[in-house]
């Protein structure tokens, strides 16, 4: 059933186009990493504020507080790119290990979010009170830092595996004999110009 | 003379240093967005962006010699593409401008508590150049030497 979701979805006009546009995926790519260095760099500074490692001058409430409404610009930019991009590989994604990976680990977020709210991001003004940072917001950064970097790396890992071509109804293609050619600096005369196509 | 680079024998090497790359610009520009909106007002307030770059300049430093070290030895693992590369480039001339930028006027503007009158100008600009350099980093991926644009 969610592979039938994921052909159906990667086959809607919208997605069919945006995988078909030589520059737009890029851009949206482009697009992600910027949602990334804001968002993942408000996280980290966060989290080591918890971990009493950056920002110590600054009191946990404030740093919390006044970081969370940028913090949930740069998810909504990261999350809208990443959806984009997913949407329009859908099929191929589906059997990626590393984007299957991914998704289990925006579960484990969501759930260690879950937790540690109440006690940790809606009450940050106690953390202050506490005499020492207490343990269990020292234990929700820290696992915060840890899942997602691993989701940054497994993104990262997405672009790695070769898609099974047997299976697959539609790809953003990359021509790999033109790459490795190019990388000849003295064969490049006569060269094709196939190097980005769309295979539907 | 072939010379081969311990980097082009691991499938693995390539990927890791990816992903030190990335964090390693999360905290740097991310360190610098977050001072930079605060110089637009938007984000930390009660406190002046130059308490705030104070706060953050060794998160950023650290970031980006992360960053930088991990960019070479990508770079070492096939110069000739990169060097044929326009994105490439087009990054390296947005990566020079905007450290340059960052450890001259930026840090000017950041000196004082009280922030210059061009205070929103030097932001705009930070974040421009930054943006550029991510830009041109994702694009490089895209685009083959000599064959135009992906």
């Amino acid at each position: 059933m969610l592979l039938s979701f994921a052909q159906w979805i990667q086959f809607t006009t919208f997605f069919t186009d945006l995988r078909g546009s030589a520059n737009v995926y890029p851009i949206i790519m482009s697009l992600h990493m910027v949602g990334i260095a804001l968002f993942g760099g408000m996280i980290l500074m966060t989290d080591l504020r918890l971990l009493g490692w950056a920002l110590t001058k600054r009191s946990i409430a404030d740093v919390v507080n006044q970081f969370r409404v940028p913090k949930r610009w740069g998810l909504l930019l990261t999350a809208t790119c990443g959806i984009l991009m997913a949407g329009s590989k859908a099929e191929e994604y589906y059997y990626n290990a590393f984007f299957r990976t991914k998704l289990i680990l925006f579960a484990v977020v969501i759930i260690t979010e879950l937790v540690f709210y109440r006690s940790v991001y809606a009450n940050p003004a106690a953390l202050d009170r506490a005499p020492s940072v207490p343990a269990n917001a020292k234990l929700a950064a820290a696992l915060s830092v840890l899942l997602w970097t691993s989701i940054a790396c497994c993104g990262r890992g997405i672009g790695y595996i070769e898609p099974p071509l047997d299976k697959i109804h539609a790809q953003i293609h990359v021509n790999h004999a033109a790459l490795l050619a190019s990388r000849d600096p003295y064969s490049l005369k006569g060269q094709d110009h196939a190097d980005v196509a769309t295979t539907n | 003379m072939l010379i081969t680079n311990p980097l082009n024998s691991s499938a693995l090497a390539f990927p890791i240093l990816e992903c030190f790359h990335i964090v390693g610009f999360a905290f740097s520009i991310g360190t610098i967005a977050v001072v930079d909106f605060s110089l637009l007002g938007i984000g930390l307030r009660g406190q002046s962006p130059a308490q705030l770059s104070r706060d953050t300049w060794l998160w950023t430093l650290g970031g980006l010699v992360v960053m930088l070290f991990s960019g070479l030895m990508l770079f070492s693992s096939d110069p000739d593409m990169y060097y044929l590369n326009w994105a490439f480039l087009i990054k390296m001339v947005f990566f020079i401008s905007a450290v340059i930028f960052h450890y001259t006027i930026h840090r000017k503007a950041l000196s004082s508590d009280v922030p210059p009158a061009n205070g929103k100008l030097v932001a705009w600009v930070s974040l421009m150049l930054w943006t550029g350099v991510i830009f041109g980093g994702i694009f490089i991926g895209f685009i083959y030497p000599g064959l135009g644009i992906g």
